[in-house]
């Protein structure tokens, strides 16, 4: 059996009342993570906050690559669309960036979809397809980075109010409110994507995905049904961007457009399990530590590795030596090969 | 089939790095919790340690740490019993979001004050967290003008800002070639897209128009991917400019040398203004001929200064590299720092803020005056100079104060 | 066994993509001629040089002088050598093993210091360093095939992706661990500026030009005169349908993998002298080298020369039509043009 095969087995529409099971793990989290910015130290913090705006980048990644089976390799223009569009707003409007994240999901999804539409109505494909959305992301980059509109290279600094206030999203430096907002938001993202699959819509979705022709032999109407897939992925996406700008106080367009964002992407769904609820949370919580405990790690050697301390570089090569392991010994991803080793274990309890 | 213990490995290595270097990180300092008063004061250095500009960022960091090294040997802080130094080091990898985590990572384990970060963006970012941090931030190297004008009341820059580099630029061009007889009439630009090399070109242009040059052809590039700039010089030719301005990093710089030599326009001058090739110890070694006569106003450590050249003699033997400016301007930093402690004699946040605003500090680059920060946090006396390769070497050339030798005007390319 | 690219159980590529199903009617690695695929070729190529004829007319029309054109026409198709010399490896390597590999540009780094140790302690010419580095390329490349990607072979096309992004970053960082922040550089000896039709280039650019035109010969060669080649195109086809015949698959995975590697060594070597040498240097290249070699045709070596000499002409043109954009926004949009409208690549044959 190929891995191929084995993921296409994996990612079918799960039974039922597996849709029910995992909303209440959703809730379950959520209500686990509530007390954690209380119990962390600050600097860890920022840490788990950034572990959830992967998260949120990466399910939204997961909506159109994993489960829609269209690889995107330039998710960094939704997340770029809505951190502009927002802070946009916010500063030469003075609109809260709440509703600009809304804005910033429209027009993402609307982006998407657009982009969407060209590289499927020319029939693209694989690699093709995912070198079409690079390079519509790039170009973003590249027109932000010469248009007045916004304010070119330069980019935006979100202005620092005088006293935090929830309708600017804007709280005391280290705030819990900054890891509750992204909490929420990460939930919201989960349970959307959980309805959306269970419901005809995203059916369709997983359908077109495994047989394109046979969907179409059906009636299931194949391109709309990969728009409204891609446009969903693009408007979660975009609330990371969004989120992001408000958290980091800065944006130009290399940290909006980068390719960097497009990887960061894809890094946690795969590390985590592709086409599954799971993996881009798993994946983030595995990746957002993982650079700052290599470097830790090399700033405070053990005893026995002493001599490797402050060789500039060698956290970067410890950090993609892990990155290549991990993708190699665990294709399916983390989640997906606990769920694999699981499903055997019963398999062999019962033979059927 | 798939090994069973890989899923628990991916998930238990992190795990286990953590539990090996983790004991070390939040109180790595010892005792002295919020930079108390304890024995050891830590400073936090926030530098692109690894990545595109790992060159500079390893030898800011380098210069900071000779800083502390020198104070700590001095008998640290007096005021504070002689408490001693210590220099945090964090790799921003000159990536904003990097550096915004571990300059709070910095902040929550006991750093006094932020020095960094070379990279604009890095640093406004930086900037908004020692902000709301309410922890100080001196900035060695950034040139965006846009940093200090958020209204941050923490953060102060050493080096001049864009504004000052260009008008300081355009004034030197135009006393210079006066005094040599053949004065500047016509200047072609040609820039760095991004925030620097185009704010570097308004303010130079403005005041090059103001004293009576014409701006002709303004050609911008992107420096991420520029590869050749024959058309590009070529245009410059055509255009008839007897000056040619440049405004970009050190592979652009290079680049554009070549291509002048290749093509070989009749210019004046090849001017940089606060190019990041044309002043460094590398470039006339990397173009060779290419590079005779190129001028470049920019920030400067003072080679006239003893204390100069000690640092830079100390700085080759310790690392065995021709220091940078930007190295001597991070050393600074750590001294406003250092210096600030001193006068406030505590550790406190905004106490050291304060006094590090009322700084008035010998300085160990080519300044107008000793290191003083104004309102907006700018460091008043900065100023850029000129400099010229001369057979082979960068040498200070105007204003006559920091000359090691007179400038050669006109200075055509292939001369 | 599936083909690697068919991730998620999305269907085999069709006719647009360029390791179709049917071998007899779509030839992915180089041309195996047929009179048909010759005429659409001429057919097209007239058209492209139609439309390049019309692109000068324009850049004429908007910069006024002719100097200024001819100047970025030489320099457009001397770049655009370089990018084609970069793109061979790399379309060798897509097109037979289906990755997506961004580690192509990590690799040429490693050639360039390569370069710049032979010539900075033995004193040799830098084009020397040749001997040296396309060897010690080709084994790293064999290396990293079977021991690290060859493990990642019917995995998903993002497993693939990160992987070699991962090497990226592994090799850039050695370098800098190895040599150093610091720029090097390389010069050729007796390089210097020689008159084409009004325009200037260096002589370093016009060897490296001409060597890129030697090495394309040189493995459409290979590829169409040689067991190996007949091996390596029939992997490309069809990898199923090869092992079949007999043909040893995995041998021919990690032989493409450290020729395309070679390429880079080789690349490496004659872009030397044009560029600062900094661990970085190499990701320089990696995005124009990807738009190259879907614009030549996944596989085919002819076909990233020409589309590295039009891309080279469209950042040198674009750069004239569109003053105060960045050149590489014309590069997408061509790109973007030619995805679309002819996916197999301008010079690939529509199954």
């Amino acid at each position: 059996m190929t891995a191929t095969a084995e993921r296409e087995a994996a990612a079918a529409p799960l039974p039922r009342p597996a849709w029910g099971r995992h909303l209440v793990a959703v809730a379950v989290l959520a209500v686990v993570l509530v007390p954690l910015p209380l119990v962390l130290p600050a600097a860890q913090q920022s840490v788990a906050v950034r572990v959830l705006v992967f998260a949120i980048l990466a399910i939204g990644w997961n909506v159109m690559s994993g489960f829609g089976g269209m690889f995107s390799f330039g998710h960094a223009a939704y997340f770029g669309l809505g951190a502009y569009v927002s802070v946009w707003l916010l500063v030469e409007r003075g609109i809260s960036p709440w509703i600009g994240m809304l804005v910033g999901m429209v027009v993402a999804g609307a982006f998407a979809a657009l982009i969407g539409f060209l590289a499927l109505r020319y029939r693209l494909k694989g690699a093709y397809f995912a070198l079409a959305t690079f390079a519509f992301a790039e170009m973003l980059r590249l027109i932000a980075i010469n248009s007045d509109l916004v304010n070119r290279a330069v980019g935006y600094n979100v202005p620092l109010r005088s006293e935090p206030s929830w309708a600017y999203m804007q709280f005391e430096p280290g705030s819990a409110n900054y890891f509750w907002i992204a909490l929420a938001l990460t939930v919201v993202a989960l349970v959307v994507t959980i309805l959306f699959l269970r419901s005809r819509q995203g059916r369709f979705t997983v359908a077109v995905r495994d047989d394109e022709d046979a969907a179409a032999a059906l009636g299931i109407p194949v391109m709309r049904t990969k728009l409204i897939t891609i446009a969903l992925s693009g408007a979660i996406t975009s609330v990371a961007g969004t989120f992001y700008v408000q958290y980091y106080f800065f944006v130009d367009p290399d940290v909006a457009f980068g390719n960097s964002v497009s990887i960061q992407a894809i890094l946690p769904a795969v590390i985590g399990g592709v086409a599954t609820i799971w993996g881009p949370v798993i994946g983030a919580a595995v990746l957002g530590p993982l650079n700052d405990v290599t470097a830790t790690v090399l700033r405070n050697p053990p005893p026995a590795l002493d001599f490797l301390q402050g060789r500039a570089g060698l956290d970067v090569v410890l950090y993609a030596l892990l990155l290549i392991l991990i993708v190699l010994l665990l294709p399916q991803g983390v989640y997906g090969a606990i769920r694999d080793r699981v499903q055997r274990r019963r398999a062999g309890r019962r033979p059927a | 089939m798939r090994k069973r213990w890989t899923p628990a490995l991916a998930v238990a290595l992190p795990v286990v790095l953590a539990a090996c270097g983790g004991s070390a990180p939040p109180g790595a300092t010892g005792s002295d919790e919020g930079g108390g008063t304890g024995d050891t004061i830590v400073i936090g250095s926030l530098h692109p340690l690894s990545g595109a500009a790992a060159a500079d960022g390893q030898q800011m960091d380098n210069g900071a740490q000779l800083a502390v090294d020198a104070i700590n040997e001095a008998g640290g802080i007096e005021s504070l019993g002689g408490a001693q130094l210590e220099l945090a080091s964090a790799d921003t990898q000159g990536a904003p979001e990097v550096g915004q985590s571990e300059a709070q990572r910095l902040i929550q384990e006991g750093a006094v004050a932020l020095v960094g970060t070379y990279q604009s963006a890095v640093s406004q970012n930086v900037a908004a967290t020692a902000e709301r941090n309410q922890v100080p931030f001196v900035i060695d190297v950034s040139s965006a003008d846009e940093i200090l004008q958020q209204g941050y009341t923490y953060t102060f820059r050493l080096q001049p800002s864009a504004e000052v580099l260009g008008q300081r630029g355009a004034e030197y061009l135009a006393q210079v070639s006066e005094a040599a007889g053949a004065p500047a009439q016509t200047v072609a630009v040609l820039h760095e897209q991004g925030p620097f090399g185009t704010a570097i070109t308004e303010s130079f242009r403005a005041q090059a128009e103001q004293l009576g040059m014409t701006v002709g052809e303004v050609i911008t590039y992107d420096a991420a991917n520029v590869s050749d700039f024959t058309t590009q010089i070529t245009t410059v030719q055509e255009s008839g400019a007897d000056v040619l301005m440049v405004a970009g990093y050190y592979r652009d710089g290079v680049l554009v040398a070549n291509a002048v030599q290749t093509v070989g326009p009749e210019l004046d001058a090849v001017y940089g203004v606060a190019n990041g090739a044309f002043d460094t110890p590398q470039f006339p070694g990397e173009v060779g001929a290419a590079g005779e006569g190129v001028f470049d106003a920019n920030y400067r450590l003072d080679i006239t200064n003893p204390e100069t050249q000690e640092l830079a003699e100390l700085y080759e033997q310790t690392h065995g590299d021709q220091m940078r400016t930007a190295a001597v301007l991070s050393h600074e930093a750590v001294r406003v720092v250092a210096d600030a402690l001193e006068r406030a004699g505590d550790t406190d946040p905004a106490a050291l803020r304060d006094a590090i605003a009322e700084t008035q500090l010998e300085s160990l680059m080519a300044q107008s005056g000793p290191i003083a920060f104004t309102e907006t946090g700018e460091n008043e006396n900065a100023t850029p100079i000129l400099m010229q390769v001369l057979d082979g070497n960068v040498r200070q050339v105007y204003p006559e104060e920091y000359a090691e030798t007179p400038p050669v005007y006109p200075a055509p390319p292939g001369l | 066994m599936t083909r690697p690219t068919t991730a998620h159980g999305a269907p085999a590529e069709d006719g647009g993509a360029v390791t179709a199903a049917d071998p007899a009617t779509d030839t992915p690695v180089a041309a195996t001629g047929g009179r048909a695929w010759w005429r659409g070729a001429v057919g097209r190529t007239a058209l492209v040089l139609l439309l390049a004829v019309l692109a000068v007319a324009l850049a004429y029309w908007r910069s006024g002088s002719g100097v200024v054109v001819s100047q970025a026409v030489v320099t457009g198709i001397l770049i655009g050598g370089v990018y084609g010399l970069v793109a061979m490896g790399l379309t060798l390597i897509f097109g037979v093993l289906d990755i997506v590999n961004f580690a192509h540009g990590a690799f040429l780094a490693v050639a360039l210091y390569v370069t710049v140790e032979m010539t900075g302690r033995f004193g040799v010419h830098p084009y020397l360093a040749l001997l040296v580095a396309v060897p010690v390329m080709f084994l790293l490349g064999a290396a990293v095939q079977r021991g690290i990607l060859s493990f990642s072979i019917g995995q998903p096309l993002e497993n693939q992706l990160l992987i070699t992004l991962g090497l990226a970053l592994l090799i850039d960082n050695l370098l800098l661990l190895v040599f150093g922040p610091n720029p090097r550089s390389v010069a050729l000896p007796g390089d210097s500026g020689v008159e084409i039709l009004g325009a200037v280039a260096t002589v370093s650019r016009l060897l490296a030009f001409g060597v890129a035109l030697v090495l394309a010969a040189l493995l459409y060669l290979l590829l169409q005169r040689t067991r190996l080649g007949t091996a390596i195109r029939a992997v490309a086809a069809n990898d199923t349908g090869a092992q079949l015949v007999g043909i040893d698959t995995r041998r021919i995975y990690m032989l493409t993998f450290a020729i395309g590697t070679a390429c880079a060594g080789a690349a490496g070597v004659l872009v030397s002298p044009l560029v600062t040498i900094e661990p970085t240097t190499g990701e320089l290249f990696n995005i124009i080298a990807f738009v190259v070699v879907v614009l030549g045709g996944m596989g085919n070596v002819v076909g990233a020369l020409v589309g590295g000499l039009l891309i080279g002409l469209t950042e040198q043109l674009g750069a004239l039509y569109l003053p105060g954009q960045s050149p590489l926004l014309a590069v997408f949009v061509v790109f973007v043009l030619v995805l679309f409208l002819r996916p197999q690549g301008l010079f690939g044959s529509k199954a």
